[in-house]
């Protein structure tokens, strides 16, 4: 039976130009790994080591990439029908929820697993180089990607049902993967030898939710028996993310989805006195997100405090939310980087620091800024700045403030890890400045490009899509060059990458293991600065031509 | 000495390639007026109005508003200007005090004063009780009536309103209507488009028809209905079908000067168009009692806004035609 749904969700993504340009940037930069190890001399592998090794960094672009494209598609899909009008005019249809959910589903895939089938040559190219098992290697990796997909693609659904904007909805999303993908490896790196085996076990099983130790043991051993019990687990606990959110989002799709009441203006202020004294008490006043809110201060710039108030995580009392998480982690970190400085690993610590915080710049940032300029220009309400009479850097000034505070709010919390780490070795004073202004650089630069490309588009969906796309090929994509180091990319291409990822430069500073020779950093500063100073001109250029009568 | 009009338009022209936009418009407005733009979709009604408030550059000509230049001013005559475009442009996330707090304090209303000056606007709209709700959750009713208040902040002398009436449900258009009288009253300028004609013509006592980017009629309401209706609809009660008939028969005979006859012999009722005076109108009753046709009644049906827009755009149409 042929889905309506289906046809007009393939056929919208494919006639849009950028989906053409996707398909063709994603086919070159595989097909560039496959030819730069192709073998060029009359000399034969026969070890099969150059095939493996092309097989894993093929094996973790494909993974990183599908980690930044999938969710962007399933997170935008519902919410966008939603607040055009269309989700209602769907849902008044004969089409059932079920139908309107594979719709959306086989809609939201369809265009990731286009980009598969495009990687298919480069796979059939490891083949062909001789070492790799297309039984137990290749058709493995590529199952691991479709459940991936697939996973990605339900929780995306879901989060797309629950929220009200395409901002919140790929906020929520990606954080969501990435904590499915990424944050559930990190317990078990921590476990103690002294902790008893069942806590050992029980934080094995939280990791192998992850697809991660899984693609690690598919491209490592080339043996799915040899990771049997990561590779059930995993998909166990797949199936079942993908069965609840899947059934959650059918469920949302009937009548639940509009079924809300509007909001009835509670305001503290306003409410009996024993509440308001309990409100005040417990939200420490300040905190409290039904306080009315004081006006606009005279030397604050208003679109700064529009921002903070318009966004959820500008709140104080996300924000409280947030540092606390923040506060939370660094606080683990500091444990363990005193538990650490006795068994004499503090350069790990310090550097699972500097992880931590480029991660969250990282991560938040795109989120954050990427709806900053292209979120006003879909609902319509840059016309409305335009007729104000602030200028375009004004505006630019108080949007980046907005998203700048944020994120040094977040990362000073996590700066108490540094101060155990000058306490225990004082003499370390020198690195942790210079770590302390590549991230302030980073962060500059994460706010400021991401800002750039969400002037050049025109929906958030986009904005968002490109920026972690980039930022993340920055950050990861020059890592992917380091793991091929020795075999696949000279040492020259290597420091060359490594010279442009601020990452790996604060890494080398810490003397985190693998990167202690690495000394790039000033030749990283510079580089960031000349991108922070291109964005910002076409930031401004781009404003001024926006905020302009045309 | 005559009094300088708020605005004022000389050969506007906009251009977009080949396609005119805007075809050497002049209107102008005095103090108080409330103007009906009127015009269908793709008229260049918002063109206009984007000139006017800055946003677009005309190719050619010239738009001022209190004599200043709004392609030169344009920061000027943004202070000038309350212009409520017809999508609303909500921040999620914000309280209708908050997002007006934000529009004054972008118009750099002084903070001792926003306050007040925000309850003042909202009192005006008809919103005060929106004050502490969420936009994202207001019907689209409230949201015009927050938006209203919107462009009241900054106290303009003009008003530029796209489509205020567009959505809204029967008793918050006349309250609309009332706001927009009183504003007028106040001694503001508007500018207001409409497609819901007899609305308009119910608040605009000025007029501006526009039909592929060129002005068909500009003027006070009433002058314009008595350039337009130069054909005039005389509507007849006969007693029977048979009388229909022999009407219609009847009226053939006459010549050019009565067409577009309408029968409707099942309500008993004929309608049709003429250039006649009321001298040759007499005439032609005294013949159908004379043809022995039983008229019941035989009356001249007045035209409205829509009926003379209809005629203006019928007329662009006919003229267009090779």
């Amino acid at each position: 039976m042929s889905n309506p749904i289906i046809t007009r969700e393939c056929v919208g993504q494919l006639r849009k130009p950028a989906a053409l340009w996707m398909q063709i940037l994603w086919m070159l930069a595989l097909a560039a790994m496959v030819i730069l190890r192709w073998p060029h001399s009359n000399r034969v592998d026969l070890s099969g080591d150059q095939a493996r090794e092309v097989l894993a960094i093929f094996g973790w672009t494909l993974l990183a990439g599908f980690m930044v494209i999938v969710p962007a598609f399933p997170a935008a899909s519902v919410v966008t029908e939603k607040r055009s009008g269309t989700l209602a005019l769907l849902l008044n249809s004969p089409l059932s929820p079920w139908q309107i959910f594979i719709g959306k589903f086989v809609g939201s895939i369809g265009f990731p697993l286009l980009l598969l089938a495009i990687s298919l040559p480069e796979a059939v190219a490891c083949y062909v180089m001789g070492g790799v098992s297309i039984i137990h290697q290749i058709i493995p990796v590529y199952l691991l990607l479709l459940v991936v997909a697939i996973e990605a693609t339900a929780v995306g659904l879901y989060i797309s049902t629950r929220c009200q904007s395409v901002d919140a909805a790929l906020r929520l999303t990606y954080a969501i993967i990435f904590a499915i993908f990424v944050v559930t490896l990190i317990p078990a790196k921590f476990v103690p030898q002294s902790a008893p085996p069942a806590v050992g076990h029980i934080l094995r099983i939280i990791a192998s939710i992850s697809p991660i130790p899984v693609l690690q043991g598919l491209i490592a051993t080339g043996r799915v028996s040899g990771k049997a019990a990561d590779i059930q687990h995993f998909l166990v606990t797949a199936a079942l993310v993908i069965v609840i959110c899947s059934g959650l989002t059918m469920r949302r799709l009937g009548q639940r989805i509009f079924d809300r009441p509007r909001d009835s203006g509670k305001i503290t202020d306003e409410r009996s006195s024993q509440v308001r004294a309990y409100r005040r008490f417990m939200y420490l006043w300040f905190f409290d997100p039904q306080r009315r809110e004081k006006l606009t201060g005279r030397f604050a710039n208003p679109v700064m405090v529009k921002e903070f108030r318009a966004s959820r995580f500008g709140r104080s009392s996300w924000m409280a939310r947030l540092v606390g998480i923040c506060l939370v982690l660094s606080m683990g970190l500091m444990l363990a980087t005193a538990y650490g400085s006795m068994q004499a690993s503090g350069h790990l610590m310090g550097g699972l620091m500097v992880v931590l915080q480029i991660a969250i710049i990282v991560l938040i940032t795109p989120s954050l800024a990427a709806g900053l300029i292209s979120s006003e220009i879909q609902n319509g309400s840059w016309r409305l700045l335009q007729m104000t009479p602030l200028s375009a850097v004004s505006i630019v000034t108080g949007k980046l403030l907005a998203v700048i505070r944020t994120l040094l709010l977040l990362l000073l919390a996590t700066m108490p890890g540094y101060l155990v780490q000058l306490l225990i070795s004082p003499q370390q004073s020198h690195r942790i400045f210079q770590v302390l202004i590549t991230l302030l650089l980073t962060t500059m630069l994460c706010v400021v490009g991401t800002t750039a490309i969400s002037s050049m588009c025109r929906k958030t969906a986009s904005a968002t899509a490109i920026a972690y796309a980039l930022i993340l090929a920055l950050f990861g994509g020059t890592l992917l060059v380091w793991l091929g180091r020795g075999s696949l990319f000279s040492p020259g291409a290597v420091s060359m990458a490594l010279r442009l990822n601020p990452l790996a430069a604060a890494l080398g500073v810490m003397h985190m293991p693998g990167f202690a020779h690495l000394n790039v950093i000033q030749w990283n500063w510079g580089f960031m600065v000349a991108l922070i100073i291109l964005s910002l001109i076409v930031l401004t250029a781009r404003t001024s031509q926006l905020t302009k009568a045309r | 000495m005559a009094e300088e009009p708020v605005i004022k338009t000389v050969n506007l022209t906009k251009r977009y390639g080949d396609f005119t936009a805007l075809d050497h418009l002049n209107i102008h407005l005095e103090r108080g007026q409330i103007l009906g733009f009127i015009g269908p979709n793709g008229a260049g009604k918002t063109t206009t109005i984007k000139i006017l408030v800055g946003l677009s550059r005309p190719t050619e000509g010239s738009a001022s508003i209190t004599g200043i230049d709004c392609t030169t001013h344009t920061r000027k005559i943004k202070r000038l200007v309350g212009y409520m475009p017809d999508v609303f442009g909500a921040y999620d996330n914000m309280r209708v005090r908050e997002y007006l707090d934000f529009f004054g304090a972008a118009f750099g209303i002084d903070r001792k004063s926003r306050l007040q000056r925000i309850n003042e606007c909202l009192e005006i709209a008809g919103a005060s009780h929106m004050a502490d709700l969420y936009v994202e959750s207001l019907s689209h009713g409230m949201k015009q009536r927050v938006a209203i208040a919107r462009i009241l902040l900054h106290d303009p002398p003009v008003l530029i309103l796209d489509e205020p009436a567009n959505g809204l449900d029967p008793t918050a258009r006349v309250e609309m209507r009332e706001l927009l009288l009183k504003l007028a009253a106040q001694g503001k300028t508007l500018i207001v488009t409409s497609h819901i004609l007899p609305e308009l013509s119910r608040i605009c006592n000025v007029v501006a028809m526009m039909t592929h980017g060129k002005l068909r009629a500009f003027g006070p309401l009433d002058e314009i209905m008595k350039e337009i209706q130069t054909r005039r609809i005389i509507e007849m009660q006969l007693l029977s079908e048979d009388d229909v008939t022999a009407t219609q028969e009847l009226l053939k005979e006459q010549g050019d000067w009565i067409d577009g006859v309408t029968p409707s012999p099942t309500e008993g009722t004929l309608r049709f168009t003429t250039t006649a005076n009321d001298a040759k109108l007499s005439v032609l009753l005294a013949k159908l009692t004379a043809a022995q046709i039983r008229v019941a009644q035989f009356r001249e049906l007045q035209q409205d806004l829509e009926d003379a827009f209809m005629t203006v755009t019928r007329q662009t149409a006919e003229s267009a035609k090779p």
